[in-house]
């Protein structure tokens, strides 16, 4: 039971970490608002880690951690962290290795208008990141059957968070498809979904770490009273929560991890705790990270908004964390 | 990072296994940790077992075999600690001698103090820790006990308060003032004190849930020895709530599995009361399970930590954690029960009364070893870096 990253985790976290920042940052997510194309230059740094996708999973969301901590944008994530695990579990041995070697990306159609990630009958799917800049759309039907089409004329919506875009998709006519329906396993679609939420929660941990490390470097610098505000017990407490809470998650989620890459018995238990504990630590990161920087993390200027807004669609996509209790609660009851 | 243990661990998980089938005592199997000991002392089985343990090298694994262990690696303390709570076995029920006074004696006793630690951990020898005064609680060092060296004998006078096992205890390991001029951490040293010395008064307490366990200790006059001051005079802060340092990266176990065993009896009650099917009760339950299973992730993530030999600042967050959601558990246990959960002792009401004597047990864990509010003093000051307060 080892939860030490080895040598090549670290250098991987590392290496994630240095290319976030050096190629992205909070006033390019805001030039994102207006203009997508500038997160181009970003992906195609990125689509040099599509290999991650056939490796552990412990190494993809060591990866996605730091995406989520610096709010990366465009492809990449749902291409990795979506779209190659149903490729893979589909047997699509072409379509797998574009992405990994050869900078191919994809998205996943699958929620229904409520948000609820599972097969649906409906004609149009919601919430497919992404869906106007990738080169690929696996649409999920009933059966399960799968789908998976090139590029498709999706519908913007408009959602909170600007740094992750978000459509609808229609479920192309049988006849129009560029493959044919493939039907899945529902037991193969299951670990597939597992994954998804894994590797969300990771995405959600790295989001909730930068909200809390804001919130701590603003309480040991803001005083008020002649003191720093980071001395006085209410903050502490607040601190220390949020601290708790952060590590809580980030435990769940690489135990999850590793129990899906071990095909242990507890995995669908566990990714249902990975994807709750993360929303649950990132909120409170979020609402008691707004509380210590007081009016000015209220404002438009302070970056703070932009991690709640991408927690807040983070927390939302795959399933909230309500939605992932209640189904544990049908798994232990 | 890898799930699993490799075959040197499994190996001693299953001699472990195979000792316990064979010799655990019935009465310990089962053990509810959320209950406290009530009146009658320390049963006889829980003697018999301790020495046993002790005996056959299996009460601190990671001590050579004379002090009652095998000489066992980190990772197979925590393995320990993992089997002992599957079972909810404890391995004595009082644990200030075996737990905090040999490590401690081993630490800083001189020889011949040290030749008390084996009665100590075989639990032949059951000791009390003289801490908490009326007017020193989270403040420890503000502790007032005075003891002032006449000749070759310090003379103790003062008070001690929640002193666990008072009433049964042979000896006491006590603190005590020894320079009132001092600044209060530097005048404090660590008596041993013979529980039988005249002058001494023990005066049971008891506790919310109606037991007494623990004790008011009075000092007058008391006439200890200078060989029984541990390590140096003035110097006893250091000697503060020593633990095994073999099993530190494991303390947190047995409080997660207490959990765990909560959680389980709390499904069991839901469908025994018919309430599994409310969504409100199934919410709860499911958002208790995330909680719980975070932190034995959590416990592993700091034991790798501790194997690594970095401090694992984890054993903070999982004292301050593990003892709120056990409070939390018991609650909700009170809730799902229902009205009947006032009743104390009837076979119609759903467990018999359990869940409202845990929940009553429950409120001394977020107090007891440091409450939850110091644990988060301490997590913000010395893991988070915040100035002090």
């Amino acid at each position: 039971m080892d939860f030490a990253l080895n040598d090549e985790q670290q250098l991987l976290r590392d290496t994630a970490r240095a290319l976030v920042t050096r190629e992205w940052s909070t006033a390019l997510v805001r030039a994102h608002m207006g203009d997508p194309s500038v997160a181009d230059e970003l992906t195609k740094r990125l689509t040099d880690w599509g290999a991650l996708a056939e490796g552990p999973l412990v190494d993809l969301c060591l990866f996605l951690e730091e995406c989520g901590a610096g709010l990366v944008a465009g492809p990449f994530v749902p291409t990795v962290g979506l779209y190659a695990p149903l490729l893979a579990t589909l047997g699509d041995a072409e379509g797998f290795t574009a992405v990994t070697t050869g900078g191919a990306t994809g998205t996943v159609a699958i929620a229904d208008r409520t948000g609820a990630w599972v097969p649906n009958d409906g004609a149009t799917k919601f919430f497919v990141p992404e869906a106007d800049r990738v080169d690929h759309v696996a649409v999920i039907g009933p059966g399960p059957s799968v789908t998976v089409t090139g590029p498709v004329s999706p519908r913007f919506i408009a959602t909170v968070d600007t740094s992750r875009r978000l459509f609808e998709v229609d479920a192309p006519p049988s006849t129009a498809s560029t493959a044919p329906a493939v039907r899945l396993d529902p037991d193969l679609l299951a670990d597939v979904q597992a994954r998804w939420y894994v590797a969300a929660a990771a995405e959600l941990i790295g989001t909730a770490r930068s909200m809390f490390e804001m919130a701590l470097a603003y309480a040991k610098q803001r005083e008020q009273f002649g003191r720093p505000i980071g001395s006085f017990q209410a903050i502490q407490h607040k601190l220390a929560n949020m601290a708790l809470a952060n590590e809580s998650a980030w435990s769940a989620v690489y135990y999850a991890a590793m129990a899906i890459d071990a095909a242990d018995p507890d995995r669908h238990r566990a990714a249902h705790v990975a994807k709750a504990a993360a929303g649950t630590a990132a909120k409170l990161a979020a609402k008691d990270g707004i509380q210590i920087h007081g009016g000015i993390g209220y404002t438009w200027e302070h970056d703070l908004h932009l991690f709640i807004r991408r927690f807040e669609s983070s927390e939302h996509l795959l399933g909230t964390t309500e939605w992932h209790e209640d189904r544990l609660a049908d798994l232990i009851l | 990072m890898e799930l699993g243990w490799g075959p040197d661990e499994e190996a001693f998980r299953a001699e472990l296994a195979a000792f316990l089938d064979a010799n655990a005592p019935p009465e310990a199997l089962g053990h509810d940790f959320a209950q406290d000991e009530g009146d009658g002392g320390i049963p006889q089985w829980a003697r018999d077992w301790q020495a046993r343990l002790f005996d056959s090298g299996w009460l601190v694994p990671g001590y050579p075999p004379e002090l009652g262990g095998r000489d066992a690696t980190p990772a197979q303390s925590l393995i320990y600690m993992e089997e002992l709570a599957m079972r909810g076995l404890p391995r004595a029920l009082h644990f200030p001698g075996y737990a905090i006074v040999a490590p401690s004696l081993l630490e800083f006793g001189s020889d011949e103090q040290q030749a008390l630690v084996p009665a100590a951990l075989r639990g032949d020898t059951v000791w009390c820790i003289g801490m908490s005064e009326p007017g020193a609680g989270s403040d420890l060092a503000s502790l007032s006990t005075r003891a002032v060296l006449d000749g070759d004998t310090f003379i103790v006078n003062g008070q001690k308060v929640w002193t666990s096992y008072a009433m049964w205890a042979q000896m006491c390991f006590c603190y005590v003032r020894t320079d009132p001029n001092a600044a209060k951490h530097k005048g404090i040293s660590v008596l041993i004190i013979d529980m039988d010395t005249d002058g001494i008064d023990i005066r049971p307490l008891r506790h919310l849930s109606g037991n007494a366990e623990f004790a008011e200790v009075f000092f007058e006059d008391v006439e200890v020895p200078v060989t029984n001051v541990v390590g140096d005079v003035n110097d006893g802060w250091r000697i503060t709530m020593g633990s095994l340092a073999h099993e530190r990266g494991g303390l947190w176990v047995q409080g997660v599995s207490g959990l765990e065993h909560a959680l389980g009896d709390l499904v069991k009650l839901a469908k025994a009361t018919g309430r599994d099917t409310d969504p409100v009760v199934r919410r709860k339950l499911a958002e208790a399970y995330v909680t719980v299973h975070s932190l034995r992730a959590l416990g592993y993530k700091g034991f790798s930590s501790f194997a690594q030999g970095s401090s694992a600042p984890e054993h903070s967050y999982l004292k301050l954690a593990t003892s709120e959601q056990g409070k939390a558990l018991y609650e909700l246990g009170v809730e799902i029960a229902g009205g009947p959960a006032i009743v104390t002792d009837n076979d119609w009401a759903p467990g018999s009364g359990r869940w409202m004597r845990s929940f009553f047990t429950s409120f001394a864990s977020t107090i007891a070893g440091g409450s939850s509010e110091i644990q988060r003093n301490i997590i913000a000051e010395r893991i988070l870096g915040l100035p002090r307060g």
